[in-house]
């Protein structure tokens, strides 16, 4: 099978005048991504990560290197205005601040922007904004003005009328970061239902390590490289490699590290609050 | 002794039409002198409203609001004053960067004060350490630093005015985690430094339970519970049903506690879950 999206030796660098060796805000990467997948990308602010995202979704052209998304080179010089709308329909990506992403009056006439655009008939627009409303438990705010949602919810419209493109991939960047604890909840799990029940490939760009944790892999950027890629328990086994790069591991692996390092044997780091608590029980079980 | 404190303060916005929102209902608090006092609540639960009170951003409709046992509202025409002994960072600081060099940025707020000429480099330097900025920083234009940079040099700016209570709205939000623990080394320092009164509000129960000495918790608009660290932390469930969440670490002992394995309430850091497990687990 063919990776949905695959990156080769790619290198971008913004063009500032002032320096005058160019830096490259990305350099040399390389990776792969399969469809349905839920990879997280985590690296410190400046790092490249969201350079990355606009790559990919042709938001930015690299200086060199190629990317191939469902096998068509993105970066060759033959991809027609057509084509770039395609590959555009195919990544959808969803921002930071939910202020700035909403431009109806209504919820459900701001999820039909999209579709609109396409050019999709209009009894079919109907369908795709109902589903995409029901997608993200946001149905009965479908009359609702957007302005009055809180910031949750308003994210969660902006999510609908990305799927309402039908994308098959969507990439997050940073999607939870300006929300209060209930928000980021309603907004991690609709992610999650998209990519498990729909089978849209993720792309989650976060600050957030706990989140990081829920995703199948976890891509970790530093300076522009890719320096981890692996699965969320190998990815924190590295903690201070993590910590040199200004980033961390969850609370409770961060608990299950310190106490292994204390002489306590526990058989490996968790990811999540019910691994690590389990570890902890088969633990205190075993000793008895 | 309370640094600050609010007596049946009511808020209304949008007060005399049909939107009328009542945003502060009859709040009683004290903000403790010398100490370091978390703000949470969930979006909408009137935070933002009640910091602005603070400062005399917002007049109370009803109630008064005692700066060191004066009603800051007895004399409106002083009220810039209050501005200035009250120094709020709002969320997103680094939007309010405007100019030409971060040295003319963080001067601007003891400038406006009327601050004379011959003091200005002591404070902005002065701030700029606190903040940990290097001093070739400086003469940069604020708009060529990195987002965690931006955000230290708007609230080295606010640190420059020397005010007696320093309030951050969601000091951290955004950052990455090396740029959260640099900026609040950074509130702890100015803090221990000074023994100046400190309020920060923030979604990230980890950070507060870690910073704070006092937490204050609001929903829709009133006082929820309001006491020491230990006392609020330890009601995860009354914390849950407003849409707050408790600290990674505390969830993770709570749902031991579930399982059956004994555990003391008010683990709320992951030093006390180190410090109780090492010896629990050996």
């Amino acid at each position: 099978m063919n990776p949905f999206i695959k990156v080769c030796g790619l290198t971008y660098s913004y063009d500032d005048e002032a320096v005058v060796k160019k830096h490259a805000v990305i350099n040399n990467v390389s990776f792969e991504i399969n469809e349905g997948d839920f990879v997280a990308v985590l690296g410190h602010n400046g790092s490249g990560k969201s350079t990355l995202a606009k790559l990919l979704n042709m938001i930015l052209v690299p200086d060199s290197g190629e990317i191939y998304v469902n096998g068509k080179n993105i970066c060759d010089d033959s991809m027609t205005d057509e084509d770039i709308l395609e590959i555009r329909k195919s990544i959808g990506m969803v921002f930071q601040n939910p202020d700035n992403q909403l431009v109806a009056t209504i919820v459900e006439d701001d999820v039909a922007f999209g579709p609109e655009n396409l050019g999709i008939p209009s009894e079919e627009i109907r369908a795709r904004v109902d589903n995409a409303l029901k997608d993200v438990g946001m149905s009965e705010f479908a009359h609702h003005e957007p302005h009055r949602l809180s910031g949750g919810q308003k994210q969660r419209v902006a999510i609908a009328g990305i799927i309402a493109m039908m994308p098959r991939c969507i990439i997050f960047d940073e999607s939870t970061a300006m929300l209060d604890p209930v928000g980021r909840k309603e907004v991690m799990n609709s992610i999650i239902r998209l990519n498990k029940e729909k089978g849209i490939t993720v792309i989650m760009i976060t600050h957030y390590m706990e989140e990081a944790a829920r995703a199948d892999r976890i891509i970790v950027m530093n300076d522009g490289s890719i320096i981890l890629d692996g699965v969320p328990s190998y990815i924190f086994e590295n903690e201070s490699l993590l910590k040199e790069c200004g980033l961390s591991v969850p609370q409770c692996t961060e608990l299950v590290h310190r106490l292994r390092e204390h002489g306590i044997c526990l058989d490996k780091a968790g990811v999540s609050i019910e691994e690590c608590a389990d570890m902890i029980l088969k633990h205190i079980t075993e000793d008895k | 002794m309370s640094k600050l404190v609010l007596e049946n303060v009511s808020f209304y916005h949008g007060r005399g039409t049909p939107y009328e929102i009542k945003a502060l209902d009859n709040i009683n608090i004290g903000i403790p002198a010398g100490k370091i006092t978390g703000l949470i609540g969930h979006t909408g639960s009137g935070k933002s409203t009640l910091v602005q009170m603070f400062n005399g951003l917002l007049e109370p409709h009803e109630g008064r609001v005692l700066l060191d046992g004066v009603d800051i509202w007895s004399q409106p025409k002083k009220i810039r004053d209050v501005r200035f002994k009250v120094g709020l960072v709002m969320q997103y600081p680094e939007y309010q960067l405007f100019e030409e060099t971060v040295f003319k940025d963080i001067a601007f707020g003891p400038l406006n004060m009327g601050v004379p000429e011959s003091e200005i480099e002591e404070r902005v330097l002065e701030a700029a350490d606190f903040v940990g900025f290097e001093r070739e920083l400086l003469y940069k234009s604020p708009f060529d630093l990195s987002g965690g940079q931006k955000r230290r040099a708007a609230i080295a700016g606010i640190i420059a005015m020397r005010p007696e209570i320093l309030v951050l709205d969601e000091p951290a939000a955004g950052l990455d985690p090396r740029g959260r623990e640099a900026i609040f080394t950074n509130i702890l320092n100015y803090q221990r430094a000074n023994g100046n009164t400190v309020v920060i509000v923030s979604h990230s129960m980890e950070d507060m339970a870690r910073l704070c000495d006092n937490i204050i918790v609001m929903s829709a608009g009133e006082i929820l519970m309001s006491g020491d660290k230990d006392e609020v932390f330890t009601q995860s469930e009354r914390l849950t049903s407003v849409g707050l969440d408790v600290p990674q670490i505390t969830q993770l002992m709570n749902l031991l506690k579930i399982k059956g394995v004994e555990c003391p309430d008010g683990i709320y850091t992951v030093e006390m879950a180190f410090e109780y497990l090492k010896n629990k687990l050996r």
